[in-house]
Order: C-alpha cells, then structure tokens, then sequence
C-alpha cells in the first residue's frame, strides 16, 4: 500500500523524531533542583510568609475568591424555577424525558419483579404475576448457550442461582431492571454521541473536554442538580448511572469507525453509498466487534455505579449493602456486594460471548431455514414454555414463582466472627504497621504538600506541562491549578494530591510486579486477574467498613480502600506491556545470554514502559474517583467538600469541587499521556 | 486502434501536510489547469523543503474504452492514491478528471454518487468484503444500495456468482472462504451492476502465487467475454506485462513512462523503467512487428508477393513471438509478416531464435543501450551479449 | 356516542373501585402518597409504619428512596409528600429553611427525643473512675490517645456535615482531645464495634433512638447541661470566653410534609400529625430488626396488630 491513508501518512517518522528533541523529559538536574527549591519553600514557607507579612503566600485569600459557586448555584436555581423554551419549561423537558425513561423502566421492572398491575396502591389488581426466578434462570442460561456455548451457560445460570440461594433475588432483580435500562440507553447515547464526533471534528473537539468531566467529575457532584431536574426516585438514578457509564461508549464508538478498513469505507463510496448508507450498511455493522467493547464497558460502569445510584433512590443491591454496613452486617453487606460482582460477572462474559461471537457458518443457517418455527428458535421457544409452565404452576405454588426464603442461605456471622477474630488478635500488629507508615510515608507527604505556598505550586504545575507537553499544556496545567486556588480548595486538593499520590505509589509497588509476575506465568495471571476483577466490581463499601474496624477511621483506612480498587489498572497494564513485547526482542536477549533478571531489567522492562505509564495514568484516575467514596470514612479532601455539598444540596459547592477533583485528573492525564508518548517516540514505538 | 477516451487525468496532483493547496497556488482547481501544469517543474527536493509530501505529481492519463490500463509502481510509488483520485476517492490538490468528458471533481455529491452506482466497480487489495453478509448478500449489496428489489438483486447476484464461478457458495460467509474464493467474490460484486470501468486495485497481491495465476488467467477469460474498460494496479510488473493493453509506470508520484509492454521492453524511458524490463523474457512481449525484417518486402509489392516457395509460411504482425515460435523454428524458410492483409516484412528462425536467447535486440534500441552498460553490478546477459 | 362511553366510565369505575375500597375509611385521593426512606433501620420503621396505617385507612401508599437531606428539594416541590423523622439535632437548619419557604410543613414531633452525646463503653469506667463526669473524661485524656492523636486522647466525632460544634466544645472547655471525624455513622459503629470487641479505649459520638446503647453496655458522658444561652452566649457557661462550653441539646423528631398535603388527603395529613411513638418503643423494634436479624416489614406487622387501638385513633375521624 501507498498512501492510501492520508492519516497516517505525515505523522510518519518525522514528527517523533521532533517531539524527541523538543521534549526531552529527563532533565534530571533541573527537577532535582526544583524538587529542592519546593523542599525548602514547603519547610520554611509558612515562617517566611509570616515574617514578610504576606499570608496571602500561603493562604488563598478570601476576597480574591471568584463567586463561582453562588453563580453556579443561582444557574441552578433558575434552570429549575425559571428557564423556558417558551411553550414549556426546561424543568418540564427535564421531568419529560424523565418520564420518557421511566415508562420502560416500569416496564422491565414488572417483567423481573414487581408483577403487571393495573390501577394503583390499593386499588391495584395484579393482571399478571413477574417472571418467576426459574424462567429468569432459564431466560439467562439459554443467552448463555446462544452466545456461546454450555459452560457459559452453567456459569450465568449459577451466578443468577447465588442470588437466589442468598435471599438476594428481589434486590438483584431490582439492580438487573435499571440495568437493562441504562445500558440501551447509554449504548444507543453513546452510539450517536460516537458518530457525530466521528462525522464531524468540530463536533469531536467539543465533545471531547465534556467527556472527560463526565468520567471526572465525581458522581456526587451533580446528583442534587439532577434530582432538582428530574425528581426523586429511581429515574434520576438512572440518569446519574447513564450519564456516568456513557462515555466509553461515545470513545469507543469513534475508534471502533476510525478502526474500519480504508478498503471498507472506499467500497462503500465506490458502490455509491450516500452518507446515511454509508454509516447503517457498511461502517456500524464492520464495526460491530468493536462496539461491543463499548457496551460491555457501559455493563460493568452501570454496575459500579449501583452503591451511589441507590443513595439516590435506585433501591436494588446497592441500598442492601448500603443498610447491611450501616447495622454493621458485615457478612450481609458483603453477600450483596458479591451479589454485584457475581452479576457483573454474569454480565460481562454474556456480552464479551457476543462481542466475539462468530456469526453462524452457512449450513447452520441452511439448515434452521428447513426447520420449523419451534426447531428455528430452540431456546426462545423452551425458555417461552418454562416463563409460562411456571407463571402458571406458581400461582398455586409459591416457591416455583419465588425463591422461598426458608431455603437461602447466609454466611453473615461467619463473617462477623471472622473480622472479630481477627480484630480481637491481630490488631496490635495491623496498629504498628498503620504507625509505621503513617510517621514515615504518610505524615510527611501531607506536611510537603501542606506547605508548599500556592503561587510556587501552580507555578510548578505549569511548568511541569510545558516541559512535558509544550507551551499549551503548560497554559493548561497552570489554568486549572489556578482554577482550584481561585475557588479557595487549594488546601483540600493538596489533601487530594496527597492521598492520591500515595495511595497511587502504593499500588504502583504492589501492582506493578503483580502485573509482571502475571504476564511470566499463567496460572499467577489466573489467580490475580481474578482478584483484582473482583476488587474492581466489588462495592468498595464493602470492605472499606473492615478495614475501619481494623484501622480505625483516618487517612490511612481512606488509603487502603484506594489502594485496593486502584491496583487493577496497575497490573493490566504492566502485564499487557510486557506480554506485547516482540517475542524476536526477547529471543535477542536470549542469544546474547541475558539471565531472566536481565532479561526483565534490560528489555522486557524500558519496552513495556510506555504501557506501564498509561497503567499508572488510569491508577491515577480510579484513585481519584474513589477519594469520592472514602469521603464517607471521614478524609478531609475534595472527596469530603463534594459529599458535603451533597449532603447539604448545594449545587454549586457540590459542582466546583467536582470540577476541581476533575481539573487535577485532567492536569495529571495529560502530563502523563505527554510523557508516555514521548516514552513511545524514544522506543520508535508506533502511537 | 483509437476508441473514445473514456477516464482522462490532466496534471492531477495529490499533496499531503500542511496548506498543500496554497503551495500550489491553487485555489480553484478547475480554472487554473495551466497553472498547475507550472508546476511540472517543481522537484521533490521543494515539495519536500515545503513540508510537504507529494503522492501523486501532475500525472496526465488517458484511458480508452475497452482497455486494460495497468498502472504499475513499487510501493510507495503513488499508484493507489492516483486510482483513488481517479475515482475520486481521494480530492486530488489540483488537477482535473474527466469521466466520458464529464469533470468528475467538479461533480456535486448526488451525481458523484450516481456515475458511481451505475457505472463504477472497484476491486480491493485486501477485498472489502462486509463480514457480517453472506456471498450472496455481499454481491447483491452495490444493488442493494441503488434500492434495487431483493428479487432482482438477488437474481443479478447469483449470475455474476456463477460468472465467477462460485456457484453453490451463495450462503457462505467471507470468512469461510479461501483468499482466492473471497476476491471472486469481490470481483462478483463490482460486476454486479455492469460497470463501464472497472477499477482493481492490486486485486490480486494478496494471494499466494499459484492463486494469482489462476486469478489472472481468470480475469483474462472474464475481459474477453465482457470489454470493461479496466483500470488496474499492480505492483507486479510480470503481471502488468501478462495483462495490459497500455502500462503507466509511476516512480516518486510521478507517471515516469505510458507505453504498450512492447514499447517498455524497447524503448524503456529511463533506467529505471529498464531495470523492470530487463529480466522480462523477450518472447512474451515482442511481436512480429518488431522483430521482422521489413525491408525485405519492400521491393514485392504485388499481391502474390514472392514465389511460395520462399516462404514456410505467414504470422499476424501482431503475434506474439512467443507464439509463433515454435512454427518458425520448425520450417526452414522464413514466414511473411501479414497486418491487414498486407505483407509488411518477413520473419525467419534466425530472428525468433535472437528473441528466445535474447541476442541482437539491442542494436534495434538504442535508447536501451546506455542503461545497461552503465550497470555495471549485474550485467544483463540479454543486453550485454548482444551488444558484444 | 357520548352515552356509551360515560357508560364505559361508569363500568369501569364500577370493577375498579367498587369491590376494593374499604368499606370503613375512604381516602380523598387516590393518587399515592410518597414516603421518604433513608438508610438507617430506626426511620425505615417510622416511615413503614405510617404507610402501613395510611393504607388502613384506604390511601395509595409509596415509598421513596431519598436522601435525608436533598429530600427537602422534593418535598418543596411536591415531587416527595412526607418525611418522617427529621431530627432536631442533625435536621433542624434544613427543615427550618424549607418550612419558611412555605410549601414545606412541620407536622409536629413523632414523640421520639433525639439524643446526641460523647459516649463511651462500660468498661473505660474499670480505667477512668470518675466517669461519667466529663472533667474525670478529661483527667484520664491520655488513656484514650493513640500513636496520631497522643498525648491527647482521641474523640471519634460524626461526620461533619452532623454538625455538633465538637471542635468548639473541645476548645471551650480546654479538654486534651481531639476530634477525628468519622465519614459515616457505620464508620462510626464500625469503630465502636471493634473497640469493644477488643475492650479497647474508645469515646465516641452515639445518638440515640440507635441499637448502638442496646447492643454495647455503656454511658452518656455528663457535660454541663446544655442552654440557648451557652451556645449562643460566649460568657454564658463555664468560660467566659467562650461559647459551647456544654453539652449538646437534646430534641424531638419531628415529622414534615409538602404543604399540599393538607389539601389533597386532609385524612392523612390528620394521621400524620396524629403519629406518636417512643424512644423505648421504637429502640426495641431497631433492636428486633437490626440485632436480632428479623425481617423488618415482620417487626412493623408485629406492632401493627399489638396497637390497633392506637393506630385506630390516628385514623378515626
């Protein structure tokens, strides 16, 4: 092939060879030497600042403070009393589309649990009773076998079992229902919203920013705006959960039709396809593997999100583990949480099974064509017959309708014992473990940053994104920096900073050589990648609660829960670095007689590195988007002000917090991104 | 010999980076065809000092109905994106394409997408195929987008299929299809809707060997029961000789050399379009013509010519060597050299044994003379001897 | 044509409502009204309650789930219809601000007294003799310390959005503690739990109506009694200096409502206002359910028939 893909073709050798010199990232000299200046600024800056009398330097003062959070606040309050577009209010919109979205919902929900009634309250009559959980059983295995094979269907029959077996059904079903609305719909969003930014750059420019305050800006943040505007109840969940799990879509959306064959594209246009044929019959469907990423993406967000959306009147699984911790039900907390992740698993492999799911070979197809109508559609038609042989035998039989409570099981007081054993036994050594890394780790990072003067942090935030991404990520850095001093939480984003980045070092430590470990060994890979799945999918309220009880309430417990949710970008990415070496570097190490550990140091290693740097970009950001949830062990952050502002439903302080927390992930994201490409262009890697 | 010009290209050009229009100082393509043809001046040295890279530079092209036009170059060479500017796949920088004296760059979109629909078909390098469509519905589809009904398209589409021999596959899926079995499909389907020309780009570089043989020879029983006007990249120069009417040779995005295979293997234009030539086996290219001896026929004007004794026989001026051969060989008198009727020259074993052992050819070629000599690396065993 | 349908209506009114209405009550409206859950067992009781009383007397009942304080956005606007325990001592500023708006009601207290207050468990009393006196709390500071706080000793306080003026009490009466907030009441317990597992020192926030002071043997600490005066005050109180020098106030819970609620179901606006339990009462019931592992809507079912009369005054006309 020529030039066939004008992309590709001036981003050739040249520009990465430019970024090479232009960027050079290990002026080692001059970061040691800024490091000191910000030591001594950091140790001395409050005697200094006092001793010249400018207090400013070290305290944003108050009368410099931008009124964003009353403007934000007032935007708010005259969205919800007073726009209008005229014939109806932005409020009625609102409450439209709420609607909209809670017919369906209504729908799905008395499909799997409620039961379809007509009238209300009192006066309603059931006119047909829900699914029964054996049809839903049967409704999920046959998916399983359909979108693979019996195994699979065995392992979502027997994930959809534990939830029956552990008195979890009736919340569970509740979860699955705004499951299934969410997802089509943050699906389809993302679809559109992932076409437009691929049909139209502009479109792509603006879209891409807010994208990234989707996925930044703590939930918490703009969950009053979004009760304001579209009531109280499950739909604003719904709203909440969409607008957090849609924008891997909307991403995925565009790679996926950037992703199709030049050829494909250039057949469409030769066959003379005009744009909207283009779009549905050759490029959407080519894509489809592709999408199906998307989508499994929008599953398991929609699942994270199934804690905070129960705050907000989800019900389901969420508010069972919710209300377990809160009468510290251990044991229960944590059979729902895994009630979640057994779910999510359910979930997950059903959806990865289509998204790689070869179509049909053509006798297959020839041969459902002779078949009956029955023979054609086994599974529709067998799963049809148990929903109605058990809709029908449940009437008189309860058990067969639903799960009979005499029969689940709990582990809740072995968990209890558990934790109180080992409460009762080991808690001295977990207290000189937390002192040791408090007095040494912990405590000094948080002096540093505390003391480091405002206008010397924002100045070295600049500078840190000029050196690594030019003159406009160093405007950037330094914009955003500014923009959190300016709105006067520049001593809760040191506390961000520095729970971040300690918890983020301390996965890094543990995460990176698990990450190698798993991608040298297959059955160390099969275990870690179990637990850190399990850790990702798994409320981190579940074990946040032990962990107060063996580490009391402070930074360091608010440590552990980040470090345990944020170790699995850590690990995939160093494993998937290292297994994405050219096995002919490896083999060239081995002919020159490297041992293993030289094998790893020298090569395997500074190849895998720009991988293991986009690891830690995503530690970084999971980190961050947990400090939110350990804002309920009492930390005193970004996290804490964004729940705060919660708690007292105000927009304003709620959303410029938000934004903060986002602006230091954007600043860090880019920097690192800079600085893994141009750790890229070194290696002559291609992007 | 010269039908209507069916696809012409003057002084298209094709620059990537940054404000590549304004290096060319054109602004409106259509208007400024002398402008352009300024710039046959310019070098790569200053397209390359300009930021620029130059895919394709002012290439001038005219293919006539019912030929198989191949444009051949390494890659790299700027052939794909010619055809694609060609079709319009790609906005040329600058320069003009007429389709049956229609510009086609000028062309709004709905029109563009009707020559397209009715009278277009391209073949793929790497076949294009839909992967979610069976055979069938994957030749049915240009159909398919012309709104065409399922039972007429699906009619046309099993014919083509059968035309390409793939009948009994219609339900297959590409992925069940071998290489060579998935690129008939792709020819199917850009026959489906009977274009005037036909585009293949490098249809066959991704097959092995054996299968592109048996492709080309295929495509050749496919153009001899259908005239397409065939536009056709390859890379391959041996298969640009086995089927071209006319090859364009493109070096650095230009259009170094438009001749017949027979004309490239004598008069090769620089060194290295000889370099491709050089390891071509004479017989395969050469025609009667260019080997005979016409000045023996001048003097015999009348019809019965010489006394049939002299003579083993008659060849067509335009027979291959490779051919005729054989019965040249064979008989101990020359053959006469007949175009039209005509006698033009005569043609004995001596001359077809020159050809065979590539002897003598050089001193009819001066042109080709330098190049060789001056390749002192490999020396060309046609050539050299010849000349000695 | 007319005819025919009102004929239908009347049908249909007749199969809807006819046969299921409840002979004794009638509800003004049918539409539901719409109780707010939040996620601790002792108002999941309240609210459970009330809605099982209002469908004995013939309303449409549903349960919300909503945040304990952003709930006061749908209760302004109607989108939410009652609230059940508001407290005093957390609630107040929030209920205060949306009764003044006007389209909020304060529909009285529900009998429940919140109490909120420094606790401790029994066994500190083995190690701090003077206990509950807060100057003995004060004395023996250093037995509550650990590694980060020493040598003060550490006060687990409630998250900060509780309020409490912990930090100003702790100044004003110049006690060796400092105050550690904890994120959320089950980090709270969680803690609690764990100390008195291990019999470790601990004093912490508690409040009751909670199954925290039936399940862990223990004390308030006694504080100079609380006064308007002393928090407002600066020289009211022990310091003259200083305001919050004691302890923290004790107050109802109280029960709200949109203020269309009068209006639209003038009977259920009459039972709210008409709830009325106790702090014991409804301590054994969060007991039942949250210590004794039993079903929650069981242990309402439970109170529902062993206090038909009362709940038949609420309701009576």
């Amino acid at each position: 092939m020529s030039l066939a893909n004008p992309d590709s073709s001036p981003a050739g050798p040249n520009p990465a060879r430019v970024n090479l010199t232009r960027f050079n990232p290990m002026g080692a000299p001059l970061w040691l030497a800024l490091f000191a200046v910000t030591w001594v600024f950091s140790s001395y800056g409050r005697e200094f600042s006092r001793a010249i009398d400018a207090r400013w330097l070290m305290k944003y003062p108050a009368g410099w403070r931008l009124p964003f959070k009353r403007d934000i606040s007032d935007a708010m309050k005259w969205l919800v009393e007073d726009a209008t577009f005229g014939l109806f209010t932005f409020k009625e919109f609102t409450r439209g589309i709420a609607w909209l979205i809670e017919l369906p919902y209504d729908f799905v929900r008395a499909a799997v649990i409620d039961g379809f009634t007509i009238g209300v309250g009192s006066e309603a009559s059931q006119i047909a009773p829900s699914l029964s959980w054996i049809a839903i059983i049967a409704v999920v295995v046959a998916i399983g076998r359909v979108a693979k094979d019996w195994r699979l269907a065995a392992l979502v029959g027997g994930c959809f079992l534990y939830l029956a077996v552990f008195g979890q059904w009736d919340s569970a079903m509740v979860t699955l229902a705004s499951v299934l609305i969410s997802v089509p719909i943050g699906v389809a969003g993302g679809l559109l919203l992932g076409i437009g930014a691929y049909r139209w750059p502009t479109f792509d420019r603006v879209l891409r920013p807010i994208l990234d305050l989707m996925q930044t800006v703590p939930v918490f943040a703009y969950l009053v705006p979004i009760l304001f505007l579209f009531g109280f109840g499950p739909v604003s969940a719904l709203v909440a959960t969409i607008i957090y799990a849609m924008p891997p879509m909307v991403r995925v959306t565009t790679l996926a039709l950037r992703g199709v064959p030049t050829e494909i594209r250039e057949f469409g246009s030769m066959v003379g396809c005009t744009r909207r044929q283009m779009m549905w019959k050759i490029l959407v469907p080519s894509a489809a593997p592709s999408l199906m990423v998307g989508v499994n993406q929008v599953i398991m967000l929609s699942l994270n999100m199934v804690i905070i959306a129960s705050m907000i009147g989800a019900g389901g699984l969420g508010f069972e583990v919710l209300s377990s911790l809160r009468r510290l039900d251990i044991g229960a907390g944590l059979e729902a949480g895994i009630a979640i992740v057994v779910m999510a698993i359910a979930l997950d492999r059903l959806s990865q099974a289509f998204a790689v799911r070869p179509t049909p070979t053509h006798d297959e197809i020839e041969s459902l064509q002779q078949a009956g109508l029955i023979k054609r559609h086994p599974w529709g038609t067998t799963v049809l017959a148990v929903a109605l042989v058990t809709g029908l035998v449940g009437l008189m039989l309860p058990a067969v309708q639903s799960y009979p409570a005499s029969l689940t099981l709990t582990t809740g007081p072995f968990w209890a014992d558990l934790v109180a054993f080992i409460n009762v036994n080991f808690f001295d050594q977990f207290e000189a473990a937390k002192t040791f890394m408090l007095t040494w780790l912990l405590l000094p990072v948080k002096r540093f940053l505390l003391g480091i003067p405002w206008p010397w942090g924002i100045a070295i935030v600049a500078l840190a994104g000029w050196k690594f991404g030019g003159w406009r990520l160093g405007l950037l850095a330094g914009g955003l920096a500014l923009f959190i001093a300016a709105n006067g939480l520049w001593d809760k984003a040191m506390v961000t900073l520095y729970l971040c980045g300690v918890s983020v070092l301390i996965a890094s430590l543990i995460g990176i050589p698990l990450g190698v470990l798993s991608a040298e060994n297959e059955r160390a890979n099969r275990i870690v990648s179990a637990v850190i799945d399990t850790l990702q999918t798994l409320p981190s309220f579940v074990y946040l609660i032990p962990v107060v009880m063996l580490f009391r309430v402070g930074d360091f417990s608010a440590m552990i829960a980040v470090v345990l949710y944020a170790l699995a970008p850590a690990v995939r990415y160093a494993a998937h670095g290292i297994r994405g070496i050219e096995p002919q570097l490896i083999e060239a190490g081995i002919v020159s007689g490297c041992t293993r550990w030289q094998l790893l140091r020298k090569i395997k290693l500074p190849l895998a590195l720009p991988e293991i740097l986009l690891g830690l970009n995503q530690t970084i950001m999971l980190a961050l988007s947990m400090l939110v949830i350990t804002a309920l062990v009492g930390t005193r952050d970004l996290g804490q002000e964004v729940y705060i502002a919660l708690t007292k439903a105000d927009s304003g302080r709620g959303i410029i917090a938000g934004l903060s927390v986002a602006a230091i992930a954007i600043i860090l994201d880019r920097i690192l991104a800079a600085s893994a490409r141009n750790a890229r262009a070194r290696l002559g890697l291609a992007e | 010999m010269d039908k209507p010009v069916k696809l012409a290209c003057r002084s298209v050009w094709k620059l990537y980076g940054p404000n590549a229009e304004d290096f060319l100082g054109v602004k409106n393509v259509m208007t400024q065809k002398s402008h352009s043809e300024r710039h046959l001046e310019l070098t790569g040295e200053q397209i390359r000092a300009a930021g620029l890279i130059g895919a394709v530079r002012a290439a001038n092209v005219e293919i006539r109905e019912g030929e198989i036009f191949v444009i051949m170059g390494l890659s790299g060479s700027g052939k794909s994106t010619l055809v694609r500017c060609l079709s319009r796949l790609i906005e040329p920088t600058a320069g003009e394409v007429l389709f049956e004296g229609r510009d086609l760059l000028s062309m709004p979109e709905r029109e563009l997408i009707e020559v397209r629909r009715r009278k277009m078909g391209m073949v793929f390098q790497q076949f294009a195929l839909l992967p979610h469509l069976t055979v069938l519905q994957n030749v049915a589809f240009p159909l398919e987008v012309q709104g065409a009904g399922r039972a007429e398209r699906e009619a046309r589409a099993r014919e083509v299929i059968e035309l390409v021999g793939l009948k009994g596959r219609e339900s297959y899926f590409p992925r069940e299809l071998s290489g060579g079995q998935q690129q008939r499909v792709g020819i199917a389907r850009s026959l489906a809707v009977e274009p005037d020309l036909w585009f293949l780009d490098e249809p066959f570089s991704a097959l092995d060997p054996l299968i592109r043989r048996e492709m080309q020879d295929e495509f050749l029983r496919l153009q001899s029961m259908l005239h397409k006007t065939i536009v056709f990249i390859t890379h391959d120069f041996d298969e640009a000789i086995r089927l071209a009417d006319r090859i364009a040779i493109m070096q650095d995005g230009e259009i170094i050399q438009t001749a017949t295979p027979e004309e490239l293997v004598l008069h090769p234009a620089t060194d290295y379009v000889a370099e491709f030539t050089r390891h071509i086996p004479r017989a395969k290219i050469l025609t009667a013509r260019s080997v005979m001896a016409p000045s023996v026929m001048t003097a015999t004007k009348d019809r019965g010519g010489p006394a049939p004794g002299t003579y083993a026989g008659d060849v067509q001026a335009s027979d291959r060597i490779e051919a005729i051969a054989e019965r040249i060989e064979a008989a101990d008198a020359p053959f006469r050299v007949l175009e039209e009727g005509e006698v033009v020259g005569s043609i004995d074993r001596q001359a077809v044994i020159d050809v065979l052992v590539g002897r003598g050819l050089v001193g009819r070629d001066p042109v080709r003379r330098d190049p060789v000599e001056r390749d002192p690396v490999e020396p060309d065993p046609l050539g050299r001897e010849g000349a000695g | 044509m007319k005819k025919s349908l009102s004929l239908i209506a009347a049908l249909s009114a007749a199969v809807y409502f006819g046969p299921l209405a409840p002979a004794a009550y009638s509800a003004e409206n049918q539409d539901p009204i719409k109780l707010t859950l939040h996620d601790w067992t002792g108002q999941l009781l309240t609210t459970k309650i009330m809605g099982e009383v209002l469908k004995e007397a013939g309303y449409n009942v549903e349960y919300v789930q909503a945040d304990y304080i952003a709930q006061f956005a749908g209760l302004k606007t109607g989108d939410l219809h009652v609230a059940m325990e508001i407290w005093e001592t957390t609630g107040r500023e929030a209920m205060d601000e949306a009764v003044a708006t006007g389209s909020v009601e304060n529909l009285g207290e529900t009998g429940m007294l919140a109490v909120e207050e420094w606790w401790y468990p029994a066994y500190m009393k083995e190690v701090c003799p003077g206990l509950p006196d807060w100057k003995a709390l004060n004395d023996c500071a250093e037995e509550f310390a650990t590694p980060e706080t020493a040598p003060k000793g550490r006060y687990l306080g409630a998250p900060v959005t509780w309020g409490g003026f912990d930090d100003e009490r702790v100044e004003a009466l110049e006690m060796d503690f400092e105050v550690i907030h904890a994120g959320t009441d089950a980090a709270l317990f969680a803690e609690l739990q764990s100390a008195y597992q291990r019999k470790a020192p601990i004093v912490l926030w508690v409040y009751a109506p909670h199954w925290a002071p039936f399940k862990f043997d223990g004390e308030w600490v006694e504080f100079p009694e609380y006064s308007k005066e002393c928090y407002q005050d600066p020289s009211a109180g022990i310091n003259p200096d200083m305001a919050y020098d004691c302890g923290k106030p004790r107050g109802p819970i109280w029960k709200v409502s949109w203020s269309g609620v009068k209006d639209k179901w003038p009977g259920a606006h009459k039972a709210i206002k008409a709830f009325n339990v106790e702090n014991d009462e409804m301590g054994a019931m969060v007991t039942k359910v949250d210590l004794d592992g039993k079903d929650l809507d069981g242990v309402v079912k439970e109170w529902m028939d062993a206090n038909k009369d009362r709940w038949n005054g609420w309701i009576s006309k």
